[in-house]
């Protein structure tokens, strides 16, 4: 179903290609700005955003002419891949029209994600707009796209349960913990090692009020961390100081051997009277003795039991997913009838309000003078009534048509520039190529008639 | 008898609950159970009104001691996410409650005096309280041994260990107040009936319920007194009401034989 958007996606994720080649086309974040200012530079490209996540790497584009964009598109990637066209051809998806849009709504919406559901998405879609208008490289079709894009990631993500159960292994843990203990602020949270996972958990337990201990081997490393997530140092060597007073611990230490020893939980222990202490291990090979798991008062969980539970998670998601794609497929179609009213939204509003303006104006008139000027309320209602009804019937099969021929990209156009010659008609903007695609303007089913100088 | 049909349906959803963690089954249960609730309020009214308080015989009181507890779990469920609670406390209402009505009324016994009622009210009251803080402890003992033995996908949306923990150590800081005062009556009781040198008062049980107190005691000094949580401090919860539990089964079996 051609939609008469000029918009186009290219691009490859986790579906299509491995890593290898996935990251010979991921761009750093400080460089997408001026990756995208070269992207617009190309032939019969217009608007240009780019996302690059680990997981996929999509220029979205606006052009005119779909054919040589992508052409010269390919060729583009394949350079900065420093690969053949044809060897990243294979791995290359393309979408036009709607079906770029529908793309994009489905990654906003996190359902084209590795982890469906996952939160971080809808934040980098934002991102790619964003760094396209500080590039100065978007406009009104991207505007459109990426509004609509934004508007039914959060309907999903509200109506269904596509997010409910965590399925990232930090917040895995972290709900885990929940289950132990009754909020987390005031618990100590105690970092062994200074691993990136231990970042994310720690962070988001920082920000439900729990207080962070960070040990290390090296201690500058801890000094470092604790600097960035907002934690205080405490000594390697008291690491079972440290456990007494601990509440949660996070280990990620690339030590070849346990650094938790059972001896060493077991001691620390003694001096908890019974307060539960849980361990959580996300550093491979394991920091935690297996041992620690049979001391009494004390949870352990390691990468594994993470990893299990969130697939879980996953797996109910997929029930979640069926609902989330009918609901983006619904504000797709939704999408087109607002895209397509703003083409020839304001040109029907000022058809009718000439037309209409022209029977009232007739019918009062004729009520004005002589013959109808005496007659009684009721039949002045009757009269102004007909005029009004009659205008409605003639402008019903101009409206539909305008509708319709307007979702053509050349003929709608024409269309709609004919019927305002005919009429007379003086229309704001020629909508199509202008700005009239404004993210207010996503919300509302109908055209609007505010933007129309109707005559 | 409705109420005890009500109170066995709603064990079994309770139960059913604790298995699958369902959501949709809580409210049939909930539903269940508030109909036995009801109808033992009702019959306990109709009994009042008979002459017979809930206090004034031993099969009265471990039926009030079945109807506080099933009241406790409507609230605990309602008020603090403690659905699973249904799954230990409403069949030991439901085993209160049986025993309670299979038990022969003896018209021949003697009716007790006031010192008597206030004594037996107390303890149903202590015992009542500090079966819900076993059956938190329970909860708690199920719900560490999951979450321990990794069972992720077993532990419901339940409230979490500590809160467990939080409210069992209030139980049984209520209850053994009350207790207290309730073995002190039951010992001026005895006193008066025929001191303590009667055979009388050479009862096991009693020797049980001081024990069963001690057992209280040291566990409120240990958590209190030391913080001392967590397992340990659920077991002795579990110890403190076993002993409670014995006493009143003397005591029926004593109604009964």
């Amino acid at each position: 179903m051609p939609g008469g958007i000029d918009f186009l996606v290219m691009g490859l994720s986790h579906r299509t290609a491995p890593l290898v080649v996935r990251e010979r086309l991921a761009v750093a974040p400080d460089q997408i700005i001026e990756t995208v200012r070269g992207l617009a530079k190309l032939p019969a490209v217009r608007e240009v955003a780019l996302l690059s996540t680990c997981n996929r790497v999509e220029v979205y584009i606006a052009s005119p002419d779909p054919d040589a964009a992508i052409a010269s598109l390919r060729q583009d990637l394949a350079e900065r891949a420093g690969a053949e066209e044809s060897e990243l051809g294979s791995h290359l998806y393309v979408r036009v029209d709607v079906e770029a849009v529908h793309h994009l709504f489905r990654v906003a919406s996190s359902l084209d994600s590795q982890v469906v559901g996952e939160p971080q998405i809808l934040g980098q879609v934002k991102q790619a707009h964003d760094s396209a208008i500080a590039a100065g490289v978007a406009g009104p079709v991207l505007g459109a796209c990426f509004t609509g894009a934004f508007r039914i990631a959060r309907r999903v993500r509200r109506e269904t349960e596509i997010a409910r159960n965590p399925v990232s292994l930090s917040s895995v843990a972290i709900d885990y913990a929940r289950k132990i203990f009754e909020g987390f602020t005031g618990r100590t949270v105690l970092l062994v090692g200074a691993g990136k996972m231990a970042d994310l958990a720690a962070r988001a337990l920082r920000g439900q009020g729990a207080e962070l201990v960070i040990t290390n081997r090296t201690a500058e490393r801890a000094a470092e961390l604790a600097a960035r997530i907002g934690g205080r140092v405490h000594s390697f060597e008291d690491l079972a100081g440290a456990l007494v007073r601990a509440d949660i611990v996070i280990a990620s230490t690339g030590a070849r051997q346990p650094v938790l020893t059972r001896d060493l939980v077991a001691r620390a222990l003694r001096k908890r009277r019974g307060r539960p202490l849980f361990l959580i291990d996300i550093a491979v090979p394991r920091d935690v003795e297996a041992g620690c798991a049979e001391l009494s008062d004390v949870f352990v969980a390691d990468i594994d039991d993470l990893q299990k539970q969130a697939d879980q998670h996953r797996n109910g998601r997929r029930g979640e997913a069926d609902r989330a794609e009918a609901m983006v497929e619904g504000e797709v179609a939704r999408f087109l009838e607002a895209y397509r009213g703003r083409r020839v939204g304001p040109t029907i509003t000022a058809l009718r309000g000439h037309v209409l303006s022209i029977s009232r104006g007739e019918a009062e008139r004729a009520l004005s003078s002589p013959p109808l000027a005496s007659i009684g309320e009721r039949e002045r209602r009757g009269v102004l009534d007909l005029a009004e009804a009659i205008a409605k019937k003639l402008l019903h099969g101009p409206q539909v048509v305008l509708k319709r021929g307007g979702a053509d990209p050349v003929d709608g156009a024409a269309l709609v520039a004919t019927v305002q010659r005919l009429f007379e008609l003086e229309v704001a903007e020629p909508a199509a190529t202008t700005a009239a695609v404004l993210p207010a303007e996503a919300e509302t089913d109908a055209p609007s008639a505010d933007k129309v100088v109707g005559r | 008898m409705v109420e005890i049909l009500a109170y066995a349906l709603a064990s079994a959803l309770y139960l059913g609950y604790l298995f699958t963690a369902r959501g949709p089954v809580t409210r049939v249960a909930r539903a269940a159970l508030s109909v036995g609730v009801a109808a033992q309020l009702s019959d306990i009214g109709l009994r009042c009104v008979a002459g017979q308080n809930p206090v004034s015989s031993t099969p009265e009181a471990v039926a009030l001691v079945a109807f506080l507890i099933a009241c406790g779990t409507l609230v605990a469920g309602l008020r603090y996410k403690l659905t699973a609670a249904g799954a230990f406390s409403v069949p030991a209402s439901l085993t209160l409650l049986v025993l309670a009505r299979v038990v022969p009324a003896d018209p021949g016994t003697p009716r007790f005096g006031s010192l008597g009622m206030a004594h037996v009210l107390l303890a149903t009251l202590g015992v009542a309280v500090f079966a819900f803080a076993a059956v938190l402890a329970v909860l708690y003992l199920v719900e560490e041994g999951r979450l321990r033995r990794r069972r992720f996908d077993r532990v419901g949306r339940e409230a979490p260990l500590a809160t467990l923990d939080r409210l069992a150590l209030r139980c049984v800081s209520i209850g053994f107040p009350v207790f207290t005062v309730a073995l002190l009556t039951g010992a001026i009781w005895i006193a008066r009936l025929g001191g303590i040198a009667s055979p009388e008062a050479r009862r096991p049980e009693y020797l049980i319920a001081v024990a069963a107190w001690m057992a209280f005691g040291a566990l409120l000094v240990a958590r209190v007194g030391a913080g001392w949580r967590g397992r340990r401090a659920a077991w002795l919860t579990l110890g403190g009401f076993g002993g409670t539990l014995l006493v009143l089964f003397f005591y029926i079996l004593r109604y009964a034989v």
